[in-house]
């Protein structure tokens, strides 16, 4: 009797909303490599929020204090130009943006709008300095990620490399 | 301001004040909250419901404080009931003392006749002569203690269990530009009050430990009452341990057989616990929570009396730590804001 209820104990004690997140943000290429546990404890720092269409997450210039994954819906990265708005890239589930808060809180690169109704994870940075201090593995896991990631960037976009405070027209927000 | 944001602050203020009653148990119910939360959060990493993680956690709190109080509990009456009996005793030596010191004084400058009030024997007047209070005075202070008993583990379990609902549900509500820094000023003083608590509890933990220890070693009588009392009063930052070595040395100078050389002994155990405390106890525990500058830590303890009594020195670098970082924070939103309109 209790080899037939003890899993329904098991399941009825998980909570299903935490128990999804980890592994959502296992398939982020931010967090890819973290083992299970560390995600467990990275998925309980995260905020949610809902935003109607065409809210604005942040704006260009704005001082970076988190990182943001969006898991419905649709967020579009914008940059000012002489001749107006430019969608630099649209995100969808998964996907990251932001990322740069976590290492300072430098100004955003551009903004970041929200295409549809959708619903985006935040990380504060407090949060995940918080983190890192107990946990080095997770700084280490995290910043490698986050190397590649701008290495990929740096690639696109090499006039950043050879002109400090230059920006292209295909820079990214991070 | 518009109208409705006008009616809903004054509701609220309204409400406040017809609730203010609760601000006690809210109060104690928070830092037991967040004395509890790092074992919540770590239950949330392995995907446990709240519910469950919130209510094992407070059935395991409730059997340590039992057992806690069974193993001291008796010990620490024991110590409270003799100091008691000694009481009577204890104010005519401290009255004795007190007498023939000031009558010296005066005889040295008779100037001092003019400031000092009329009498003697203050102690057993203050302490022993007091009237007798009204039996519903008593039962009132113990209905009191039990409703505290009941309400605050009751508001800390449900603080506890719903907080993250409140958290998005907030988050829902709130503006989006308003989001990455507002809420980011929040989660850092959310994280500085955390940490504050619990390692001002935990600081205070072994402070009382080793106080207790420590005159318990020296043959010291009450340790444990006295030790408890350290404890407790380390809270308080700068004044707490100079009462609580204040109280030790009195006990001692009072006690046929110790002496000066017991106080002198007393003095060194506590000036061993303070050095420790600040050297290798409060980095461990506190750490870096506060950056409070040392004028500033002593201006709050004062002006939190000056407001609040003991309640207000306890509460006064937490809050002063709150104000600083806030206004740091809101400082630098202001000028991003600035940033932006000038490039708009």
């Amino acid at each position: 009797m209790l080899k037939r209820r003890l899993p329904r104990w098991l399941a009825w004690a998980m909570d299903p909303e935490q128990a999804r997140r980890a592994p959502f943000l296992a398939h982020s290429p931010l967090f890819a490599g973290l083992p299970r546990r560390l995600l467990g404890r990275l998925a309980t720092r995260f905020l949610e929020k809902a935003y109607s269409a065409g809210e604005v997450v942040f704006h260009e210039g704005d001082p970076g204090r988190a990182l943001f994954v969006v898991v419905e819906g649709t967020v579009e990265i914008t940059q000012a130009t002489p001749r107006g708005e430019h969608v630099v890239r649209a995100l969808g589930p998964g996907d990251a943006f932001g990322e740069l808060a976590l290492i300072d809180e430098s100004p955003r690169s551009g903004s970041a709008r929200v295409a549809g109704p959708s619903r985006l994870l935040i990380l504060y940075k407090t949060d995940f300095d918080a983190l890192m201090d107990g946990e080095a593995r997770i700084a280490v896991v995290v910043m490698r990620n986050l190397s590649r990631v701008l290495a990929a960037y740096a690639r696109r976009n090499p006039v950043v490399l050879t002109e400090p405070g230059a920006r292209s027209e295909g820079a990214e927000s991070r | 301001m518009k109208p409705f944001w006008l009616v809903t602050i004054a509701g609220v203020a309204v409400l406040a004040w017809l609730a203010r009653g609760l601000a006690l148990p809210v109060f104690l119910a928070m830092v037991f909250a967040y004395l509890l939360s790092p074992v919540v959060a770590w239950a949330d990493t392995l995907a446990i419901r709240r519910s469950v993680a919130v209510g094992a956690l407070f059935a395991i709190s409730i059997s340590v404080l039992l057992g806690a109080g069974l193993l001291v509990g008796p010990r620490m009456v024991k110590e409270a009931s003799a100091l008691v009996e000694r009481l009577p005793t204890l104010a005519i030596q401290i009255d004795t003392a007190l007498d023939g010191a000031l009558a010296e004084l005066v005889d040295a400058a008779p100037v001092f006749r003019r400031v000092l009030p009329e009498g003697r024997g203050w102690v057993h007047r203050l302490v022993l002569d007091r009237p007798p209070g009204d039996p519903s005075d008593f039962f009132e202070h113990v209905g009191h203690l039990f409703l505290l008993a009941i309400l605050v583990p009751f508001f800390a379990f449900f603080l506890l269990r719903d907080m993250p609902r409140l958290i998005t549900a907030a988050m829902n509500r709130l503006p989006p530009k308003h989001v990455e820094t507002s809420v980011a000023v929040w989660r850092e003083l959310n994280g500085v009050i955390g940490r504050y608590i619990r390692g001002v509890v935990l600081d205070g933990l072994v402070v009382g430990a080793l106080a207790a220890l420590g005159l318990w070693a020296l043959r010291i009588p009450y340790p444990l009452l006295l030790g408890a009392f350290a404890g407790i009063a380390n809270v308080v930052p700068f004044f707490g341990p100079l009462v609580s070595a204040a109280a030790a040395a009195g006990v001692v100078l009072l006690t046929p057989g110790q002496g000066l050389g017991g106080v002198v002994r007393v003095l060194v155990l506590f000036l061993f616990i303070k050095v420790l405390d600040d050297t290798v106890i409060q980095p461990l525990t506190i750490g870096r929570s506060v950056h409070l500058h040392p004028a500033l830590l002593l201006g709050s303890v004062v002006v939190g009396n000056h407001a609040l009594g003991v309640l207000g020195m306890i509460i006064a670098v937490p809050v002063a730590t709150v104000l600083q970082e806030t206004v740091r924070l809101l400082l630098e939103h202001r000028r991003v804001l600035a940033r932006r309109s000038l490039r708009a």
